[in-house]
């Protein structure tokens, strides 16, 4: 039998997880990504990762951990998959404990745990407050040791393109592009797992790294692959607004104490904690994000007249702060110039996180055979609302459930890719170029970077933390307009290498389809369902839309399919969090 | 410092094997910026400051907050993050922006710093566990300890060490500072120090710890702060008694 | 791998080692010696008499001083020629400090070899004394007392530096703290040896 090979694209956490778990079970792994895998997005996550490890005396379990996340997202997630995420997840932390993750320690020398945002236990292992990176860095060595092995090859520097499909419909490998020769390529594959990440530069600016386009997600969802829940996105509610971007001030900062402020009759009102009153500070992302907008946009209370609050952390001692936040109090030194231990930081939200992605069946694999996706760009563990701290816990795991997963598919294969007709390749390979060709030949007079500007202003205008379905119309409009203008893009550099602005311009083309996706998806959701709000409709339907979102490319737009929710194991029941959790369950 | 324009002056290169080439612009200038939007502003509009049309400059970034490491570049001669570089924090006019000198350039600022991966590889910097599975918690870790090693392992493998270090050039093997760093840290995890002699005998060889010559340059441009200087003098003690020990229980 | 590279750690241990012992301290010893020129004529020509009597003294002199000078001497030209010096770009104290220790390991080795043909192998071949006076004449030329003075002084701070190297080379000083004291230290042990030795040329030249 032919060897039997699996590619991932993307290097974050998931795709890291997913390799380490295909290499043990024996299988090469080749691995695509967009930059040194070390530096991919993973390690901008900062305040901690979920795990019931229940060692701070309070009776946590997974099952707790488990409702909070099912609750904290709404209802819309998939109850099994999460459940078997949520009890998975200690074994893991402890998986990376022993991989070398400088996990912050108690007096005894175990991993310690701090509060974070729509829990009222501590259930979250952190790194200081750069967990993302400290993860990411162990799977990242990890990885290495493989390929010091040699059972990983690393394509860093090459941009996932399209995936190469046969004619009964089964991925057989991919079609990528090296960044500096801008050579294009075919590579067989057995399985090909996504692990892309999310789609931040959508929004123009987030708390996302650049390379967060979202673009390959969006290549496979016009090959026919469904894209689920697209409207859910994460507005996250302390960001420090920025000209490039708007850099995260972790949830942490509040797990360890930090309040939220503005000043209201020449008073600091801490609003959060008024109105919230059994979670305070600490109340799950979307509905924070929507109080700090409230308080803003809807009752002029920002700070100094801006679109900012305070988020405060001078009441702490200084020593506690640089062990436990020295990430974020370093970044808010840095990029704005004042002292977190002295002066509250002003923040405002900001896109962060899209729990919607690729739609996958629980074992990761989309509607076409053989092509996988796990972490971000998938949709499955958080619903309609994601809770702090479960992201690099659901990167993490997903990569578990795909690279195990992909082997147990390619094992089960009758015919290797290696052996299926050259044709299929050259055929995907053939409409790529092509594709680079035309984009290297546009002379119009449109730019690429201010078209991108102009999409990200629109979708942050609109598509955001508040809703109406008129400018929903209104941004789909525009955004079909963008697309016309791309084809009169003038393309300005025609070097064939190291092209930064034709890659640039083929991303731009995914990003406004997925946009569109983004945006339609919401404007049919007539409800309002954790990060999804519509004040038209200010209440969640379930009887309409307890649903997931699937949406199916076609030239003249997304087509939208709905399916039922598996809520099999906590039967939904109405959110809020002015209260504790216990009571709403006798509603 | 207060300006109407912001004043650039870029080395660029098309290709690794053409010559490079001075390019100025002038950006508008707004509060707030870093070198990194600066530059995302000239592709929006890539005309240079003799007004001529120009090809948009290329550069490497990801993050923006200083944790990825991607943006290395000297400006004004010194090897730091674009991202946090604030216009408004540089006195001088031009800002004079350069790729990293020890790297191949691939094209203007964007450099190929692979070497500094496969460093990483020689020295083994990773803990060799036995598998990803789950074997239970973990070994007990002092917290003490672990604070500093927390230090060491936020090195992004920016190149700013390798591109400051005097001893650190074509004429010299040596791997430099942020590899010897990590062979600390992976000595001091219960679990990594068990492959200790392996890590201390890859860097006792030609190119490894005995190639600083203590210029200290390294500690100064880390923009993690990374103590690298304490590292290798650390790696001194290991590696002295290990030596020993190599020798006289043969 | 050539022996050269097999014993890589164990030579550039070696150089370390040989510029503090022996050659770092016989360099002390030998200021001292020269120190009682102050004392006048009489006392110094005893030490140099006193110095020349001890038993093995050729061997003590080729096998604790030459060789190893040779030896720190040529490996210090590789480990000279290997750095590309970037103090206008780095203008560090530290960065100087080991620019320095460069240029002063050449003038030091050029001293050094004029010094030992001049006072020791000369005087070997053609049998005439070492004492106070053939000193005073040697240094009575301007030119050879202005290189002295630098040869000293070059000696002086490739010692001190040195030695500040030796601790961090060793794993002596690790921590921040640590090193920035014994750099303060070997500053004081530069300034020291460096006074000792002038007060002493100034002393042939009286």
């Amino acid at each position: 039998m032919a060897e039997k090979k699996i590619i991932v694209v993307g290097g974050g956490l998931s795709g890291l997880m997913a390799t380490i778990k295909a290499v043990e079970r024996g299988v090469k792994v080749d691995l695509f990504s967009l930059v040194p895998v070390k530096r991919s997005h993973s390690c901008c996550a900062q305040g901690g990762i979920n795990a019931a490890l229940d060692t701070k005396g309070e009776g946590d379990s997974t099952w707790e951990h488990f409702d909070d996340t099912i609750y904290g997202g709404d209802f819309l997630a998939n109850q099994p998959p999460v459940k078997n995420m949520c009890d998975a997840a200690p074994g893991l932390i402890y998986t990376m404990d022993r991989m070398g993750v400088m996990f912050s320690r108690t007096p005894e020398g175990r991993l310690d745990l701090r509060l974070f945002g729509g829990v009222k236990k501590r259930r979250t292992v952190f790194a200081g407050a750069t967990t993302g990176q400290q993860l990411l860095y162990a799977c990242d060595e990890q990885v290495r040791k493989w390929e010091d092995a040699g059972m990983v090859k690393k394509y860093e520097g090459w941009e996932f393109l399209s995936a190469v499909i046969d004619d009964q419909g089964v991925c057989r490998g991919i079609i990528a592009q090296d960044l500096a020769t801008m050579e294009i390529r075919a590579f067989v594959a057995d399985a090909v797992l996504l692990a892309t990440g999310g789609a931040g530069m959508i929004y123009g600016k987030s708390t996302n790294s650049v390379i967060n386009t979202g673009s390959a997600a969006s290549a496979v969802y016009q090959q026919g692959v469904y894209y689920a829940n697209g409207e859910f996105v994460q507005i996250h509610p302390t960001a420090m607004p920025g000209d490039d971007k708007n850099r995260l001030m972790s949830e942490s900062a509040r797990g360890e104490g930090g309040r939220i402020w503005t000043y209201k009759d020449g008073k600091p009102w801490y609003f959060l904690e008024e109105w919230y009153p059994a979670y305070g500070n600490l109340v799950p992302r979307d509905i924070a994000a929507r109080a700090i907008f409230k308080v803003c946009v809807e009752m002029g209370l920002g700070v100094d007249g801006e679109n900012k609050v305070y988020l405060d952390l001078t009441h702490k001692d200084p020593e506690f702060l640089d062990n436990r936040l020295g990430g974020i109090i370093e970044i808010y030194e840095k990029f704005h110039g004042d002292d977190p231990r002295k002066v509250p930081m002003k923040i405002f939200p900001s896109v962060h996180y899209f729990m919607g992605g690729i739609h996958v069946d629980w074992n990761h694999q989309t509607c076409i055979p053989g092509l996988f996706a796990s972490g971000e760009c998938d949709y499955m563990y958080h619903g309609a609302n994601r809770l702090g701290a479960n992201s690099l816990l659901s990167a993490l795991y997903s990569g578990t459930v795909a690279g195990p997963a992909m082997v147990d598919y390619i094992e089960g294969l009758s015919k290797s890719s290696k052996d299926v007709d050259k044709k299929h390749f050259e055929r995907e390979l053939k409409r790529q170029q092509e594709w680079h060709d035309k984009i290297l030949k546009m002379n119009g007079y449109e730019n690429p970077y201010k078209l991108h500007e102009e999409m990200g202003d629109i979708m942050t205008e609109n598509v955001t933390v508040v809703r109406y379905n008129d400018r929903l119309k209104a941004t789909d409009e525009k955004l079909q307009e963008l697309i016309q203008r791309w084809h009169k893009i003038n393309i300005e550099d025609t070097s064939s290498w190291g092209n930064q602005a034709v890659m640039f311009t083929k991303q731009l083309w995914n990003m406004l389809q997925l946009a569109r996706v983004i945006t339609l998806g919401a404007l049919n959701r007539n409800e309002s369902r954790g990060a999804h709000y519509k004040p038209e409709f200010p209440e969640r339907d379930d009887e309409n839309w307890l649903k997931t979102t699937k949406a199916k490319y076609t030239p003249d737009g997304p087509v939208f399919e709905y399916e039922e929710v598996d809520t099999s194991l906590i039967k939904p029941r109405p959110r809020k969090y002015d209260v504790d959790k216990e009571a709403t369950m006798n509603d | 410092m207060t300006r109407e324009y912001i004043h650039l002056k870029i080395k660029r290169q098309d290709n690794p094997d053409s010559a490079p080439y001075w390019e100025e612009f002038k950006v508008p200038y707004k509060p707030n910026m870093n070198v990194v939007s600066v530059l995302m502003e000239i592709r929006k509009n890539p005309v240079n400051a003799n007004g001529q049309k120009t090809t948009p400059v290329v550069w490497e970034c990801n993050c923006l907050e200083e944790v990825c490491g991607a943006c290395s570049m000297r400006i004004n001669g010194v090897p730091r993050q674009a991202c946090s570089a604030l216009i408004d924090k540089i006195d001088k006019s031009p800002i004079i922006l350069e790729p990293l000198s020890k790297f191949p350039v691939i094209r203007d600022l964007q450099i190929d710093r692979q070497i500094m991966f496969d460093y990483l590889k020689k020295v083994k910097a990773w803990v060799n566990v036995d598998g990803s599975w789950d074997l239970g918690p973990g070994p007990l870790f002092p917290e003490k300890t672990r604070q500093w090693a927390y230090q060491l392992s936020r090195c992004m493998t920016c190149g700013c060490c390798l591109e400051s270090c005097p001893n650190y050039n074509e004429k010299s093997a040596f791997i430099g500072p942020q590899a010897l760093n990590q062979v600390r840290l992976f000595n001091a995890h219960p679990i990594g120090k068990m492959d200790k002699e392996k890590r201390l005998d890859a860097i006792m060889g030609p190119g490894g710890i005995t190639e600083c010559g203590n210029a200290q340059n390294c500690a100064k441009a880390c923009p993690k702060e990374i103590p690298l200087t304490v590292s290798i003098a650390d790696l001194n003690k290991q590696t002295v008694l290990y030596g020993l020990k190599r020798w006289l229980y043969k | 791998m050539s022996l050269f590279e097999k014993n890589h750690f164990f030579i550039r241990k070696l150089h370390s080692l040989f510029g503090v012992i022996p050659i770092g301290l016989f360099l002390l010893e030998h200021l001292y010696t020269n120190s009682f020129a102050n004392q006048g004529p009489e006392s110094y020509n005893a030490k140099v008499e006193f110095l020349q009597s001890l038993s093995y003294v050729l061997y003590i002199e080729i096998f604790l001083i030459i060789l190893p000078i040779i030896f720190h001497g040529l490996y210090g030209l590789y480990v000279v020629y290997i750095a590309k010096n970037n103090v206008l770009q780095y203008n560090y104290y530290r960065n100087w400090a080991f620019y320095l220790q460069r240029v002063t390991a050449v003038v030091t080795l050029v001293f050094v070899l004029y010094h030992l043909w001049a006072l020791r192998i000369s005087s070997a071949l053609y049998g005439t004394e070492v004492t106070f006076a053939s000193v005073a004449e040697h240094l009575s030329n301007p030119w050879i007392f202005a290189f002295y003075v630098i040869g000293l002084l070059a000696s002086t701070f490739h010692f001190a530096n040195g030695l500040w190297a030796f601790l961090i080379n060793w794993g002596i000083a690790v921590g921040v703290k640590a090193q920035q004291v014994f750099g303060w230290i070997t500053g004081f042990i530069f300034v020291i040896l460096s006074v000792m030795g002038l007060q002493a040329l100034f002393a042939f030249v009286a």
